[in-house]
């Protein structure tokens, strides 16, 4: 009786080492499937993005608001051969006042909207309406050659989700000022809202308020320089330029028109899409070998652990090991029992491994939060990349399988007999 | 020849299983090896069937010496020429009785279909044909004894050696065993060493070696 009971205890720990062998593999093969899925998800979604601009070069000076001249530099850019549209575009918080709120910080952005509307690429297309319901399209009117003396159209777009949050409708009047100081606004009309891409290496809603360039020069303080006779500044981050047809797509029509603004402002940085896609690429390259790096550390412990459970397999079966080689059996069959064994080890823990990282990702997108939920819905599964990893598993797994077959090989045969 | 094996060389503890053995077993030879508990018998078998190797001595195979060889060699040896019966029958739990006789069979690469006849002709042999697809816990003693002899013959091998093969088993077992192994010898000619402390046994032998301290003091074949 105590014969079976030690034999069905030894059996029970058996089975518990196998669970948690697989588990160990599982949980270090679930960390790079997440890691590679969404990093690699977020990665390419951004690349999209540089893809699907609406725009291929881009001018912007250094420090904060960088570009100056923005109106007219644009115009010079858009007289350019080539050219379809040069859009100088100004990023700004500002304060947002309701009836009887107080001060609603948000984040502006000023465009010329003809230019903007030019430089839109797919995706934004589908979000903004068209034309932009913000009064003056060439932001002329309001300019005024730089003495910003014209009227303002006084016309404002609001996100959606904002829209969404603060009760604001079509026709809804808003108080814009530059800071907390109400007597500073000015009011705007909201003629419309835009949507709002998902976007996992940015602030949800990235920009809340659109309104004309100029607008928000004044408000801002970045139209002239402070005085009554201030010089005209005219203010933008970034100048983005689109081009015809299929130059848009030609590198070395893209690489010309890039020389020819350089030629024109060569104290700004111009940049062309298609480099800062490489850069991207190469970023998300770096970011591939960090994640898979740190998933080596988890692969590691798992196959540690594999090691171990085989190992003491191994030892368990001393009895049957040297009754083997006892009998003659060749190394090749004791050590492909061990083989078969740590594969069928690797190979369930590595497909659990895959369907929990999927599984996780899943729930994260379904009920995660902010940048978390935003980036799990990003995640690209790609299947090459899984069964790279699957392989992986496995094939360091023969490794596990070497030790245990050593230590199988080592075991004295006639201290096994006794 | 002047075979030694010690343990623990060196060192306060040590031990001489074997103290200068020399031995000459002749082919078809079959030899009953008994003595007390210690006295070195079954070192001398796992020396023979190259299971471990002399501290120092030669061994040799129709003059070929072998305890020099490596281990590949010496376990391409024990599967080819050597069939091993044990006191605790060994058989692989988690094989049946015909997979248990077919497994040095399958070593030699041998083909399925000769696998299995000859896996059927030597359960019939040792009268187990009904039992072939049961596995080890699933027979009795004596019936596992019977599959190890069966897999002992497989490979038709040159040596035989047993070691105290009816230890375990009562008594009506016991010579159902010895039967076999007498009726092995038989048909295989093969030279069989069986260790023992059963006086049948011992009388089924053709030759009896008696050890004491790691020496045989007594050779039957000595007086002819």
């Amino acid at each position: 009786m105590k014969r079976r009971t030690s034999g069905r205890r030894g059996h029970l720990h058996q089975r518990l080492q196998t669970i948690f062998a697989v588990l160990a593999i599982g949980t270090a093969v679930a960390l790079p499937v997440i890691l590679l899925s969404v990093g690699g998800g977020v990665s390419q979604h951004e690349l999209n993005s540089l893809e699907n601009a609406g725009y291929e070069i881009a001018v912007s000076g250094s420090g904060i608001h960088g570009v100056s001249s923005a109106h007219s530099l644009s115009d010079r850019i858009a007289n350019l051969t080539e050219v379809k549209a040069a859009s100088p575009i100004l990023s700004q918080p500002i304060v947002a006042f309701l009836s009887g709120s107080g001060p609603i910080p948000v984040l502006a952005e000023g465009v010329v909207p003809l230019a903007f509307e030019a430089s839109e690429g797919p995706t934004e297309r589908s979000l903004f309406p068209s034309p932009l319901p913000l009064g003056d399209p060439t932001d002329s009117i309001r300019f005024a050659n730089g003495a910003y003396d014209g009227p303002s159209a006084s016309k404002v777009l609001i996100s959606s989700p904002l829209a969404g949050a603060l009760g604001v409708t079509t026709g809804t009047v808003v108080l814009l000022s530059g800071s907390d100081n109400r007597s500073a606004g000015a009011s705007f009309t909201v003629t419309g809202t835009f949507g709002v891409p998902p976007s996992a290496l940015g602030p949800t809603a990235a920009f809340a308020v659109l309104l004309p360039l100029s607008d928000l020069q004044i408000l801002t303080g970045t139209a002239k320089l402070p005085g009554v006779n201030g010089a005209t500044i005219d203010r933008a981050d970034t100048i983005q330029v689109a081009l015809v047809g299929s130059a848009a797509t030609n590198p070395g029509t893209v690489l010309a028109v890039s020389s020819e603004i350089q030629n024109l402002v060569p104290y700004y940085g111009v940049t062309n899409l298609a480099d800062q896609a490489t850069q991207l690429g190469r970023l998300a390259n770096v970011l591939t070998g960090f994640y898979l790096a740190l998933s080596s550390v988890s692969l590691t412990i798992g196959i540690t652990f594999l090691a171990l459970v085989q190992l003491r397999r191994v030892e368990a079966d001393r009895r049957t090991i040297g009754v083997r080689r006892a009998i003659g059996l060749p190394n090749r069959m004791i050590a492909s029992g061990i083989v078969l064994d740590g594969l069928r080890l690797a190979g369930i823990g590595a497909a659990i491994g895959v369907a929990t990282g999927i599984v996780l990702i899943g729930v994260l997108a379904a009920f995660g939060s902010g940048s978390v939920q935003e980036a799990a819905q990003l995640a690209i599964f790609n299947p090459v990349t899984l069964a790279l990893v699957v392989l992986g598993v496995l094939g360091f797994s023969l490794l596990s399988s070497g030790l245990a077959s050593r230590a199988a090989f080592r075991i004295s045969i006639p201290e096994t007999l006794r | 020849m002047g075979v030694e094996k010690r343990y623990a060389i060196g060192r306060p503890e040590e031990v001489r299983a074997l103290n200068g053995v020399s031995l000459v077993l002749e082919p078809t030879e079959f030899v009953s090896v008994e003595g007390p508990s210690g006295c070195g018998k079954t070192t001398l078998l796992n020396l023979l069937g190259l299971l471990d190797t002399p501290s120092s001595g030669r061994i040799e195979w129709d003059g070929r010496p072998l305890a020099a060889r490596i281990e590949r060699e010496r376990s391409r040896l024990r599967l080819t020429e050597v069939g091993f019966i044990f006191q605790r029958f060994y058989l692989l739990p988690t094989l049946t009785a015909r997979e248990n006789i077919e497994l040095p069979l399958r070593a030699m690469r041998t083909p399925a279909e000769s696998r299995r006849a000859r896996s059927s002709a030597l359960l019939e042999q040792v009268d187990l044909t009904p039992r072939a697809d049961a596995f080890p816990h699933q027979l009795s003693g004596g019936e596992e004894q019977r599959v190890a002899i069966a897999r002992a013959m497989a490979n038709a091998p040159k040596l035989i050696l047993a070691d105290e093969p009816t230890g375990e088993l009562d008594s009506v077992s016991a010579r159902g065993v010895l039967k076999l192994i007498a009726e092995a010898h038989n048909r295989s000619r093969a030279t069989v060493l069986l260790v023992t402390h059963n006086p049948e046994a011992a009388r089924i032998a053709d030759r009896h070696l008696t050890m004491r301290d790691g020496r045989v003091v007594a050779d039957t074949a000595e007086h002819r």
